[in-house]
C-alpha cells in the first residue's frame, strides 16, 4: 500500500464515515420530527375544545359525577447530529436550539395522548394537569446509553353530571 | 369564568433557527477558536525556544528521564556502543551545547525519540533490527538534527497542545473528531521536520564515514514490506514514509555527491 493510498483511507475514514453518519441522522432525524409534529398538529385540532386545565380546585359550580387519573407518557430520543450539535453548543455554551423541538415535541405528545385517553374512557375534561419529565438515559458515563427523556403529562378527568353544565 | 378552547401556540418554545444555520455557525466559530488557539499556542513555543537557548535547555534537563520510561540494565553492551557512536558522530556537529545521552527503551516497536536536554531515547526494537552501524548511525544522525533545529522541544509543545485539547475535548461528544483534525495537520508540520532532520543526519554520516552508503537500508527493508503490518503503521504516523523517505535521500546523496558506495562497519554486539 502505497502513502498515498493509506493517507486518503485514513482521511476517509477519520472523517467520511462520521459525515456519512451525521448526514444520514440529519435526513432521519428532521424526516422524524416533521412527520411527529404534523401528527401532533392534526390530533390537536380533533381534540381542539376539549377542556385540560391546571387548576388544582374545582370550581363549586362544577358537578362531577365521575372522576379518574388520566395520564400520558412518551420516551424521546433525539438524533446523531443533533446530539452532536449540542456536544459543540455544550463547549461555548448558550441555548441548545436543537433540543428545544424534542422537548416541546415531548409535552405536547404526552399531552395529547393523555387527553386521549380521558376522551376515549367519556370524559368530559381533565383538571389539575401536571407534568414531569425525566432523563432517561445518559448518552455519556459507559457511553453506550441512549440520551432520552420522558415526559409524563397526568391529570384528573372528569364527568359532568349533565350535559349543560359541560359548557361550563 | 368562561372556557375558551385555544390551541396551542407555536413558535415560542422552538427557536426558528434552521438545524444546519446552527451547525454551521458552531463548526466554523469553533473551528476559528481551535485554529486561533493551536497558531497562539506554536507561536508561544516559538517565543520560549527565543528566550530559552539549546544550552540552557541542555542545563536544565541534565538528568531528566520520563517517568515512564523502560530502561534496559546500564552494563549492556549495546547501551555502551550506542552511546560511543553518539558521541562520535556529535564530534562532528562541532558546537553542539548538548551532551548527549542514551537511554534503551524495551519496546519491540523500532523507534527513536529525542527528548529535551540531549537525551537520546532508542528501542530495542529498534536495535534488533539494524544490520549494520551506517544503519544505525543514521538513525543516531537524525535524531541529532531534531536537536540542532531544536524540533524535540517543539514536537513537546505539541504534544502539550494536543494534550490540552483532548482534556478540553473530553468533556463533549466531539472529542475525537477534534483530536483527529490536530493529529492531521501537526503531521504535516513534523513531515517537514522530518525530512530536515534527515538532510542534517545524512550530512553527519558521510563526515563520519567518508560516504553514505548502507544509511537508508533499513528503509529499504521495511519498504520491501519483511516488516510486519503492525510496526509499518505506527512508524508512518510519525515517519515519512520509508519508500519516500529513501528517494529522499537518494536524491540528496545525488546532489551532494556523496560516494554511495564504500565499506560498511559491523554492530559491535
Amino acid at each position: 500500500m502505497d502513502g498515498e493510498m493509506f493517507d486518503r483511507l485514513g482521511l476517509l475514514v477519520n472523517f467520511g464515515l462520521p459525515l456519512l453518519l451525521l448526514m444520514l441522522a440529519y435526513f432521519a432525524g428532521n424526516m422524524i420530527e416533521k412527520a411527529h409534529f404534523r401528527s401532533i398538529r392534526r390530533r390537536e385540532a380533533e381534540n381542539h375544545g376539549f377542556p385540560v386545565v391546571s387548576f388544582d380546585t374545582m370550581p363549586d359550580d362544577w358537578k362531577v359525577s365521575e372522576s379518574t387519573m388520566v395520564a400520558g407518557n412518551i420516551v424521546v430520543s433525539l438524533d446523531y447530529f443533533k446530539r452532536v450539535i449540542a456536544g459543540l453548543r455544550s463547549l461555548v455554551g448558550g441555548r441548545i436550539k436543537t433540543y428545544e423541538p424534542l422537548l416541546e415535541r415531548a409535552r405536547r405528545e404526552a399531552f395529547l395522548r393523555m387527553t386521549e385517553s380521558a376522551r376515549k374512557q367519556g370524559y368530559d375534561a381533565i383538571f389539575n394537569v401536571r407534568l414531569e419529565t425525566s432523563r432517561l438515559a445518559n448518552s455519556r458515563g459507559d457511553g453506550k446509553g441512549t440520551a432520552g427523556v420522558e415526559m409524563l403529562a397526568f391529570g384528573t378527568a372528569v364527568k359532568f353530571a349533565s350535559r349543560f353544565s359541560r359548557t361550563l | 369564568m368562561k372556557f375558551v378552547p385555544k390551541q396551542p401556540r407555536e413558535g415560542i418554545n422552538v427557536s426558528d433557527t434552521h438545524p444546519l444555520v446552527e451547525a454551521g455557525t458552531l463548526v466554523v466559530g469553533l473551528t476559528a477558536i481551535f485554529v486561533a488557539i493551536v497558531l497562539a499556542l506554536i507561536f508561544l513555543i516559538e517565543i520560549a525556544l527565543y528566550f530559552v537557548p539549546a544550552e540552557k535547555e541542555a542545563e536544565l534537563f541534565r538528568d531528566w528521564l520520563p517517568d515512564d520510561l523502560a530502561t534496559i540494565s546500564p552494563g549492556d553492551e549495546r547501551l555502551q556502543q550506542t552511546q560511543l557512536l553518539v558521541d562520535r558522530l556529535a564530534f562532528h556537529w562541532g558546537d553542539s551545547p548538548y551532551e548527549f545521552r542514551v537511554e534503551i527503551d524495551d519496546s519491540e516497536m523500532a523507534n527513536a525519540m529525542a527528548l529535551p536536554g540531549g537525551l537520546i531515547i532508542v528501542t530495542q526494537g529498534l536495535l534488533d533490527q539494524v544490520e549494520s552501524e551506517n544503519e544505525l548511525a543514521f538513525v543516531l544522525g537524525h535524531e541529532l538534527g531534531h536537536y540542532r533545529n531544536r524540533d524535540h522541544v517543539r514536537a513537546l509543545g505539541r504534544g502539550m497542545v494536543l494534550s490540552l485539547f483532548f482534556a478540553v475535548a473530553t468533556g463533549s461528544d466531539v472529542a475525537g473528531l477534534g483530536l483527529k483534525v490536530s493529529d492531521l495537520a501537526l503531521r504535516g508540520f513534523s513531515r517537514k521536520q522530518e525530512s530536515r532532520a534527515d538532510e542534517f543526519g545524512l550530512a553527519i554520516v558521510y563526515t563520519h564515514y567518508g560516504h553514505v552508503n548502507e544509511a537508508w537500508r533499513l528503509f529499504e527493508r521495511w519498504d520491501d514490506g519483511d516488516d510486519s503490518f503492525l510496526d509499518l503503521v505506527t512508524y508512518v504516523s510519525t515517519h515519512p514514509q520509508a519508500g519516500d523517505r529513501v528517494g529522499e535521500l537518494k536524491e540528496m546523496a545525488l546532489r551532494e555527491s556523496w560516494p554511495v558506495e564504500g565499506p560498511t562497519t559491523d554492530l559491535k554486539w
